[in-house]
């Protein structure tokens, strides 16, 4: 018998809401409750079907040539993952299997010794290799230890020298799941109110919708545009110069969004780059 | 992952459609299995518009709907191998899944936002449109879209947005509370008593 408390956190499961030790303790519960299961199941068909609320929306065509194409590019899962269904006597038949290789392998052993020897031989060879092939890693490795402390000092002298000292230069790293490659280099000169954007590798944008670059100054509630861009479509790349809608002080992060054409007065859309 | 999901999942979820439907569903999925990818294109054209739907109003954005339904139907195909018709109906995972990826991009979404001390808007485009079945969208929808709007209708207003909430925004329990200004109980007790109701509707409808 499902009491109301059982009533609901069923109902609340069925919507994946319960977190938790909450949730720990109802599943805990159900995994002894066949009842409890079919009653989660059942709340759970009646939840998805609240899938036909949301308003209509009919997806464009070339979405379904889009799924179909990378479906071509992929191996159904089924054809890499047939299940092997061994028969119930399958154990005796590999055990009876095993007894013959153990008498054949020793009948074979005097004329293996000698192959032995030889693999014995190449295992030396291949340690040999493996040593050498450590050691340039550890080479390789000090190299980019010494490289990265090169440029670390090469940027701090630059920072001491000159005026990319006031210069603010950031990466913008990728916050798109299909798109992880994609980045961005920021650098700002406060002296002339302007910076400049490399962006590479970022997805081309469909008519409608416009790159924004916003940058984020701490004495403005909100992020500040800085105009809004599109890419090369085959490279993803594209570089601007920009120049932020309001006078900026210290500029504490660089962002990009995707955005309707021309833009939006504060961030809507995603973002899809982001600096640290 | 998928096999999992099915754990979840009982023939009962099979009341939930008309019988013919479902069939037709799972054996498109036993098709895929074999890497027919005729049966991949009939599926998409039998889920893809409700999938379509949730997902953008989930996310509120076309561009990743889309992102959201492409990822889904690869999931089908690649593991169509782990489908039981015997455990779940095929529409049901495919909900599953597209909601459970679209409300991951919210969130994260939100986490950018606030990143970039940006909060969430308040109004995510739910309004009393869901509800709202006129006559020419009524032609326009399948008989289950309909049954299942007419049953959400019934309920009453603070159940429908209470369930609307709880499926499509991504909120926590609190969060829904917090939004609708409401004790966390009130809240639990409407997602029960409106779950209950619309599952036994829908038993009698469908």
């Amino acid at each position: 018998m499902i009491d109301e408390r059982q009533e609901e956190l069923a109902s609340l499961h069925a919507l994946d809401l319960l977190e938790g030790s909450e949730r720990d303790q109802f599943l805990a519960e159900m995994a002894g409750s066949p009842e409890l299961r079919q009653r989660v199941s059942q709340l759970r068909a009646a939840a998805t079907s609240l899938a036909h609320v949301a308003p209509e929306a009919v997806p464009p065509a070339s979405l379904k040539a889009r799924v179909l194409a990378s479906a071509a590019a992929r191996e159904s899962g089924a054809a890499t993952a047939e299940v092997i269904r061994f028969p119930s006597w399958a154990p005796w038949l590999i055990a009876a299997c095993l007894a013959v290789a153990v008498v054949w392998a020793e009948r074979q052993y005097g004329a293996s010794r000698a192959a032995y020897a030889a693999l014995s031989e190449q295992h030396r060879v291949a340690e040999l290799a493996l040593e050498q092939t450590r050691s340039q890693l550890d080479d390789a490795k000090r190299l980019i230890t010494e490289s990265s402390r090169q440029v670390a000092e090469l940027s701090t002298r630059l920072k001491d020298e000159g005026d990319l000292a006031h210069f603010k230069i950031a990466t913008l790293a990728s916050m798109l799941g299909n798109s992880p490659a994609a980045v961005a280099v920021a650098v700002w000169d406060p002296a002339r109110a302007q910076g400049v954007l490399a962006v590479s590798k970022l997805p081309a944008l469909a008519s409608e919708k416009d790159y924004q670059l916003w940058v984020i100054d701490k004495q403005y509630p909100s992020p500040v545009s800085a105009g809004v861009f599109v890419v090369d479509p085959v490279s993803g790349e594209a570089h601007i110069v920009f120049r932020a809608d309001k006078p900026v002080g210290t500029i504490a992060k660089f962002a990009v969004s995707l955005e309707r054409k021309g833009g939006s007065p504060s961030p809507e859309g995603p973002i899809v780059l982001v600096s640290e | 992952m998928a096999s999992g999901l099915f754990v979840l999942m009982t023939s009962d979820e099979e009341t939930d459609l008309p019988a013919k439907r479902a069939s037709a569903n799972a054996a498109l999925i036993r098709r895929m299995a074999g890497g027919d990818r005729d049966a991949l294109a009939e599926l998409y054209d039998n889920l893809s518009r409700p999938l379509y739907a949730t997902a953008r109003h989930i996310l509120n954005d076309a561009a990743e709907a889309q992102d959201v339904v492409h990822d889904v139907f690869l999931t089908l195909w690649e593991n169509a191998a782990s489908f039981d018709s015997g455990r779940g109906a095929a529409f049901s995972w495919a909900v599953t899944l597209t909601r459970n990826r679209s409300i991951d991009r919210l969130r994260t979404r939100s986490n950018r936002a606030r990143l970039l001390g940006n909060s969430i808007p308040d109004d995510f485009g739910y309004g009393s449109d869901t509800a709202d079945i006129g006559g020419g969208e009524r032609a326009e929808l399948g008989d289950r879209a309909v049954a299942v709007r007419s049953a959400l209708a019934e309920l009453p207003a603070e159940q429908q947005r209470a369930l609307e909430l709880a499926f499509f925004s991504g909120l926590t329990q609190k969060e829904i509370a917090e939004r609708l200004s409401e004790p966390i109980g009130t809240i639990k007790a409407r997602i029960r008593r409106g779950l209950i109701k619309l599952r036994d509707t829908l038993a009698g409808r469908l």
